[in-house]
């Protein structure tokens, strides 16, 4: 009788020890770093002010981890096609986690990509990733500059005022 | 002859006409800065107050010039912004006004138009009685709040908008 109530708790005690430990395994939250809307917010001024500087009226998104948008701007006489162009190119470039110029090249020798039928993707440059060493935190785009690499230009000048503090 | 008479007068009717349609419409319309000002001021607000909120700045033609997903707020929110927002715009009035009408009228055609949404939280940009645009809050507990810190935004730039 004794010996198996010892072995009861005995078997118990095992029992929820492994439960704990496989517990606090599972139980960890994943630790991450996010853009913030101030953060955001400065990196599409310096994105629409660099191509403003140029002589470019553009729109700006900056979309965070989930593709989400943080941070939309329209540019006054900026075009009505570059505010929803400015976020697929960011949404492309954050899902792909490349340059969405990138991603418009890989695509241009297989015209029916499978990726190219999914909302929001636009093979279109103008987009960087944001990231953090190797972890994409969201991206940002830009739209209106007569060409791509123009908005793509501005979308860099838009991450390196904030670079110092990506990390 | 007598109908050649009439068709030559109605021409210069016609034409008459057409110099006056010909002038174009001139208006004033929202910048980017003033709209920036605006949002970052409401989202300001409501934080201070404790309150996590996004914020949306729509023009004339409703086009989104500004939208603001502010820190640790709930998914909802930008689009509610959104909404709120353009229902300020269509109907010139606070979103909240249209949310008491559709309560009075809960089959108001308006209702069932895309983007419209009876809730309190926006309201119109105007010059003068020329509604130029709206703005919308989400995120604070109870709509008069979300108002409050959309006015706090017009406030900031009310010496502008004239």
């Amino acid at each position: 009788m004794f010996k198996l109530g010892y072995r009861a708790v005995g078997l118990s005690l095992v029992s929820a020890l492994a439960c704990l430990a496989a517990g606090s395994a599972n139980a960890q939250v994943l630790a991450h770093k996010d853009i913030s809307l101030a953060m955001a917010t400065t990196m599409a001024m310096t994105a629409i002010e660099s191509c403003k500087g140029q002589g470019y009226n553009v729109s700006v998104h900056v979309i965070g981890r989930e593709g989400q948008v943080i941070l939309g701007l329209r540019n006054d006489l900026a075009g009505p096609a570059t505010y929803e162009n400015s976020m697929k190119k960011a949404y492309t470039a954050r899902t792909f986690r490349t340059p969405s110029g990138k991603f418009a090249e890989n695509v241009k020798g297989n015209p029916t990509a499978g990726a190219l039928f999914l909302a929001n993707i636009v093979p279109a440059q103008g987009a960087l990733p944001i990231t953090i060493a190797d972890d994409v935190i969201g991206a940002i785009g830009v739209s209106g500059a007569p060409g791509g690499d123009k908005d793509e230009a501005c979308a860099k000048a838009g991450i390196d005022k904030v670079s110092a503090d990506l990390k | 002859m007598l109908k050649t008479a009439h068709i030559v007068a109605g021409l210069a009717l016609a034409l008459t006409g057409g110099a006056a349609n010909a002038q174009l419409a001139a208006h004033k319309d929202l910048t980017l800065p003033i709209a920036v000002a605006m949002a970052e001021t409401a989202i300001q607000t409501c934080t201070a107050q404790g309150y996590k909120v996004s914020a949306h700045v729509l023009g004339r033609d409703a086009e989104v010039i500004v939208a603001m997903r502010g820190d640790g707020t709930g998914p909802h929110t930008l689009e509610n912004s959104m909404r709120k927002a353009y229902t300020a715009r269509m109907q010139r009035r606070p979103s909240g006004d249209f949310a008491k009408a559709a309560k009075e009228n809960p089959t108001i055609g308006a209702l069932h138009l895309a983007n419209m949404i009876p809730a309190q939280g926006a309201l119109p940009i105007k010059v003068g009685e020329d509604v130029i645009g709206a703005i919308g809050v989400s995120g604070a507990p109870g709509g008069e709040k979300d108002e409050a810190c959309a006015k706090a935004g017009i406030d900031k730039v009310a010496d502008q908008l004239k």
